[in-house]
């Protein structure tokens, strides 16, 4: 179905009523599941994901001896998109998903604390609406905050697109902030995941085709929207652990 | 199978040691790519390219086949990547990772962003469509796969010619190259990749060799064409970068590319001429040869 | 372009491999590679020998059967000539990549996948050979195959693809450096005569070394004929010239 972005001109609002720079609802909760080290429930507008983490745990330390090893689940629920697929174990992007997953965690976690053992992140997927890939990123970082795994800081991700398609050449394309999947099936769009609210770009991943004068543009308002979403998650850590306090569970 | 073997602390401390005195192991400029070489088989669509010890082989195949329900105009375009025992023994086994983000990669760059155009590969619509298939076989394994094994896929596809086919009613006739000349396929651009490795969070590599990836923090292949579309990014995780340095390697691709367009165009019309024969054997061909 | 039913080698030209060799003989081209003696997994190692492993690759699109089937009598054939039990734990890995085979110009490329497997047989048996040599791995043997087919008109040695379907029965045979018959894959319907005339034949062509001036003499089938033992004796006379150059 194609979306219309012929309005988008006339009114400057998209089609679910935001303005360009402006984030979808986040809510997020963590200490979900009570069974697990770190949980969290993250919902990105109808993006809706869950996240587990076990471990540190004895085992591991394949790849490298020093270092603990990092292993991703990523379950893609049948019911989640519009029409009911069954994702497969093989599937590329999924495996892809995984991979980007595990990586930039390898780089942000201290995994040097922890040799010779297995941190496992195990994700779910209840409903995508659009930037999937940021939504996984962001449960992630909740989960393993709430699995108390040091870490260098937040890992945030958003997601940033472009009015213009890469055919058309207009100078009054404005970037999008944080796509809904109608949105990204018509725009070029990019997901960026920056470390801690600052500068620093962990994860970059762009699928279409664009004019490279305006990646700068995406990149900018991807990595402020980043900075937004440091914010909130950061606002919904504070708020946990005011309550853990409170109800005097440590 | 045994595992690929990494370099050794040494090995580790002296690279990025040098690097730290902007020297290369290779001794190349930290911007600069390995020589490349494009050579061609003598049937159409086979094209071997190899960028230092890395060599990879691509062969294209067509064939007639029904399309799929969905999408009853567009012809299947299929990239399938094997890296075999050839390449390093580790690769033996189920597909590594490796395998499979190159197999993305390569399907993002020249599938997702439509550089055949697989609708001029339909004969009747919802009845018989061309099904194009790009091999690609790794021979050698010396770092940087993704940005090889990309300009051997578009080389082999700009090389390739589909036998001359006819319709006459619900009949499909396909001619051997015997028979009548060979077309060529239709793409509507020539995306290629560029991939940089981030050392230390400052340095930026391209080209890296095989022991240099194994000593990166992080990578970023862009996918870009000659005209300044970038086609694809994915910069999957690693260490984190500063989003200005990226921006810049993205103008650093832009070069690359227009200099590896540049020697696939040399290496085409050079093809072309060794095959020419003259007269009225000349090629038929879709696309406007003065349209750069 | 014109198909050369010379022989043409290439040696360890990969370098990420032990040993590696591109042969081309008949329009059909493999690229072999071999990594060996390495670690191999606990589930297949033999205790008194090593574990030989063939991969056969085709140009375009995955293995099948054809290929499985090729493998089958490639590894048996291969554990023959190999030194296995030099090795044992070990694990010998032979990956053959066939880059290109003879396209019939009035024929779909689709037909050619279909028909019988045999007519690569020789290629990938040579190249795996020279590959193994091209790694310095101790060998039993070397060996010599050609494919014969028998057709009204007699016996035809290197047949192409048109001639194989005009024939009553195709035959691959390979034999030792020590003239012993290594291999024999039939395809089609003979007699024993017939494959006796074969055998002959064969064994005239792989076993007899002739230098270039007596072939000239000669008629025939045997115009061509000693060239592959002669063939393959130059390759590794040229190979241990070149391993021994930093002596002179």
């Amino acid at each position: 179905m194609p979306l219309d972005t012929s309005s988008y001109s006339l009114a400057l609002l998209r089609l679910d009523g935001r303005r360009w720079n402006e984030l979808r609802r986040i809510t997020a909760q963590i200490s979900t599941m009570p069974s697990a080290d770190g949980s969290s429930y993250l919902e990105m507008g109808n993006t809706k994901v869950l996240c587990t983490v076990t471990g540190p745990c004895e085992g591991g330390g394949t790849r490298d001896r020093d270092r603990a090893d990092i292993r991703v689940e990523l379950a893609i629920a049948g019911f989640s998109g519009v029409d009911r697929k069954r994702v497969g174990r093989g599937d590329k992007r999924v495996s892809e998903m995984v991979s980007t997953i595990q990586s930039t965690f390898a780089s942000t976690l201290f995994t040097n604390l922890y040799p010779q053992s297995t941190i496992h992140i195990s994700l779910h997927v209840l409903s995508q609406d659009g930037s999937l890939l940021a939504a996984l990123l962001n449960a992630s970082t909740l989960a393993l905050i709430d699995a108390g795994i040091p870490m260098r800081d937040y890992i945030t991700a958003s997601t940033a697109g472009s009015t213009s398609s890469y055919s058309s050449n207009d100078e009054s394309a404005d970037p999008l902030l944080d796509l809904n999947t109608s949105e990204e099936q018509e725009l070029p769009f990019l997901t960026v995941a920056t470390l801690g609210g600052s500068d620093q770009v962990s994860v970059l991943v762009m699928e279409t085709r664009v004019q490279a004068g305006r990646l700068e543009g995406m990149l900018a308002v991807g990595v402020d929207g980043c900075k937004q979403v440091r914010e909130i998650l950061d606002d919904v850590v504070r708020e946990h652990g005011k309550e853990v306090l409170k109800s005097g569970r440590l | 199978m045994p595992r690929e073997l990494g370099p050794s602390l040494n090995e580790r401390q002296f690279f990025l040691q040098a690097l730290k005195e902007e020297v290369r192991i290779d001794s190349r400029g930290f911007g600069d790519f390995r020589a490349i070489q494009l050579d061609f088989g003598d049937e159409y669509g086979v094209s071997d390219v190899r960028i230092g010890k890395t060599r990879v082989l691509t062969n294209i195949t067509a064939e007639v086949t029904t399309p799929f329900p969905d999408r009853p105009f567009d012809g299947p375009f299929t990239i399938t990547t094997s890296l075999s025992a050839m390449a390093s023994p580790s690769f033996s086994g189920p597909p590594s990772e490796t395998e499979v983000l190159l197999a993305r990669l390569l399907e993002k760059t020249l599938r997702r962003s439509g550089a055949l155009d697989t609708e001029s590969l339909c004969l009747i619509a919802g009845r018989a469509v061309f099904s194009i298939r790009a091999d690609v076989h790794v021979l050698s394994h010396d770092g940087n796969l993704t940005d090889a094994a990309c300009l051997g896929v578009v080389a082999a596809l700009r090389h390739f010619r589909r036998g001359d086919s006819e319709v006459k009613g619900e009949d499909v006739k396909v001619f051997t190259m015997a028979e009548r000349e060979g077309v060529a396929l239709s793409l509507l651009h020539y995306p290629l990749c560029v991939t940089f490795s981030f050392y230390e969070g400052e340095v930026v590599l391209v080209d890296a060799t095989l022991s240099e990836e194994q000593m990166r923090e992080g990578s970023c292949t862009i996918g870009m064409n000659k005209h300044g579309e970038v086609c694809q990014i994915a910069k999957l995780g690693g260490a984190p970068v500063d989003a200005v340095i990226l921006l810049s390697c993205s103008n650093l691709a832009l070069r690359h590319v227009e200099r590896m367009s540049k020697v696939m165009e040399e290496r085409l019309l050079e093809d072309a001429k060794r095959r020419y024969k003259g007269g009225i054997k000349a090629e038929p061909s879709s696309e406007n040869a003065r349209v750069p | 372009m014109a198909i050369s039913a010379e022989p043409t080698v290439v040696l360890s030209h990969l370098h990420h491999t032990d040993g590696s060799a591109t042969f081309s003989q008949d329009g059909y081209t493999v690229i072999g590679a071999v990594n060996g003696p390495i670690e191999v997994s606990r589930r297949d190692e033999l205790p008194e020998e090593a574990v030989v492993e063939v991969t056969v690759r085709p140009a375009a699109g995955v293995g099948g059967t054809r290929e499985r089937h090729l493998e089958s009598i490639l590894q048996a054939t291969l554990r023959q000539v190999i030194f296995i039990h030099n090795f044992p734990r070990r694990l010998i890995q032979i990956t053959l990549q066939v880059t290109s085979t003879p396209d019939n110009d009035s024929v779909g490329s689709k037909i050619v996948q279909a028909s019988v497997n045999l007519p690569i047989l020789p290629s990938l048996l040579q190249t795996s050979v020279l590959t193994l040599l091209s790694a310095s791995i101790p060998l039993a043997m070397t060996l010599t195959s050609i494919l014969l087919a028998v057709t009204p008109d007699g016996i035809l040695r290197s047949p192409t693809i048109k001639e194989i379907q005009g024939a009553n029965s195709v035959h691959v045979l390979a034999f030792s450096s020590h003239g012993e018959l290594l291999v024999a894959e039939s395809d089609g319907i003979f007699t024993m005569d017939v494959w006796d005339d074969v055998h002959t034949v064969a064994r005239r062509i792989c076993c007899v070394e002739t230098s270039a001036n007596d072939s000239m003499q000669e008629d025939g089938l045997e115009e061509k004929a000693g060239g592959i033992m002669t063939f393959v004796k130059s390759v590794l006379q040229e190979k241990v010239n070149q391993d021994l150059n930093w002596k002179k």
